[in-house]
């Protein structure tokens, strides 16, 4: 699923720069008023089309998007079935006040990443993340990607009047991908300052071995 | 079979819209329905996970698919002013040069190969046949869109004007001035949309946009709308053109398959 996520990543970064403008609504091309340009942040179009390399981002794009795909209908299915989503993911509706998300929240600005003693498993804010990104970002992701193929315009027309534009989707797609790259990022930095070896061992291995104390607490 | 076979066969020239697109569905019938692998998979399968990719992308649209489905047409009010010209705009060649300078007069469509009835088509005999005219959008796949409308003779009444093609005919290899040249199934030159255009926003289709006659697949991106068309030849495979894969995109490295 990384692996898929740094190759979309990546590919869609060597699509990007081989036309490095964002635009709105239906049309737009280079001359065409844009809402993005990468020439205004010091880098001009012939250089990013340099860097870019818009067939092999293509081929890696629609590879890794099927990877990726695939991996995460799996990852549903897995965790739907065992109802994981419902016991881990899915926040309580206790959890759901505003003075619990605020203390969270304070607690997580501290960079304090013991676990809160009062919560085993994922905090209100983590949880919200991850519905936010599994359940929102992803499908937004794929519905917009989606969108932008000549071929799903003539399946579903109704697929593009629901951005606006094929413009508009592609902006979105981007937008949502620097989105997904935040939560990537502020994930890795939790994931090392809780102690990195024995995340991914929990990841790998699907329990959580701690030192004692911290089982206690978990119970 | 039978059906197949006689959507792309008859000899009549002119077809209404709602025939076409009937006999579109026939085509698309049988073809959701026969066992025919092609309407699938491109022609050529890359080595590999890129040729799982590929079929996985192409046979989700296509099932998804059929030539009942016409791409959104616009308003001619959202037409683009200055269209793009990408790629070449003025191919090198001598007979191209030649032709341009009478102003196409003697340009001529030869269409051959695996059809009943190899025929040669004038541009003024073209513009006579039945006529198609769409505004839709251009998608490359670089990322830039624009609006136009389009004017031309469906590609099905051209391939029907040389007497159809024969049993064994599988793919439609076009060939352009300055090398150029795509390859494309029965499904998409049968979808009502795929039009051999020679007019573009109610004029004569601009010298920088493929001048005197383009295609317009509607379904694919930017790189299968091959400019500066020059002849039409129905194969069964495709491993004589070019590098062998169908296309000169796909030669490069591209999909051969533009749905995506």
């Amino acid at each position: 699923m990384a692996l898929s996520f740094f190759y979309l990543l990546y590919s869609g970064v060597m699509i990007f720069l081989h036309f490095p403008e964002l635009y709105w609504g239906k049309v737009g091309f280079q001359g065409h008023p844009a809402i993005f340009k990468l020439e205004d942040w010091g880098i001009s179009w012939e250089l990013a089309e340099r860097l870019g390399d818009r067939r092999w981002g293509r081929n890696y794009h629609y590879l890794f998007a099927w990877i990726f795909v695939i991996n995460g209908l799996v990852y549903l299915l897995w965790n739907g079935v065992r109802k994981e989503f419902y016991l881990k993911i899915f926040p309580r509706f206790s959890e759901l006040s505003f003075k619990n998300i605020k203390r969270v929240f304070i607690f997580q600005i501290k960079f304090s990443v013991k676990n809160d003693d009062s919560m085993p498993g994922y905090n209100v804010i983590q949880k919200i993340c991850y519905v936010f990104v599994m359940f929102v970002l992803f499908p937004f992701m794929i519905i917009s990607g989606l969108a932008q193929m000549p071929a799903f315009t003539a399946i579903s027309p109704e697929l593009i009047d629901l951005f606006g534009g094929r413009q508009t989707a592609r902006t979105l797609h981007v937008v949502c991908s620097l989105l997904l790259v935040v939560f990537f990022i502020v994930h890795l930095v939790q994931v090392f300052a809780s102690g990195a070896v024995k995340q991914v061992r929990a990841m790998v291995t699907g329990s959580y071995v701690g030192s004692k104390s911290e089982m206690e607490v978990q119970k | 079979m039978k059906k197949f076979q006689s959507s792309l066969s008859t000899k009549r020239v002119r077809l209404s819209r709602r025939e076409i697109i009937r006999k579109g569905g026939a085509l698309t019938a049988f073809l959701m329905t026969g066992c025919d692998s092609q309407f699938y998979k491109p022609p050529v399968l890359r080595g590999g996970l890129m040729g799982i990719a590929d079929t996985l992308t192409m046979a989700t649209q296509r099932s998804l698919m059929s030539n009942d489905q016409l791409v959104q047409e616009h308003d001619p009010r959202e037409v683009t002013q200055n269209f793009p010209v990408w790629n070449q705009s003025n191919p090198e060649d001598e007979d191209y040069q030649r032709l341009k300078a009478n102003g196409f007069e003697d340009w001529v469509l030869p269409v051959t190969g695996l059809v009943n009835n190899p025929v040669s088509i004038s541009l003024s005999d073209l513009k006579k046949m039945s006529r198609r005219t769409q505004t839709t959008m251009h998608i490359c796949e670089q990322g830039w869109s624009a609006i136009a409308t389009w004017t031309g003779t469906p590609l099905l009444s051209v391939i029907q004007a040389a007497g159809g093609i024969k049993p064994e005919a599988k793919y439609v290899m076009i060939n352009a001035f300055g090398g150029w040249y795509e390859g494309y199934d029965m499904f998409d030159v049968s979808h009502p949309q795929t039009i051999l255009a020679y007019g573009m926003n109610g004029k004569d289709l601009p010298a920088g946009n493929g001048a005197p006659v383009r295609l317009r697949v509607e379904r694919h991106c930017g790189y299968k709308q091959l400019k500066f068309i020059k002849s039409i030849e129905v194969v069964s495979t495709v491993e004589h053109h070019g590098r062998g894969t169908g296309g000169i995109n796909s030669d490069f490295g591209f999909h051969w398959y533009a749905g995506a």
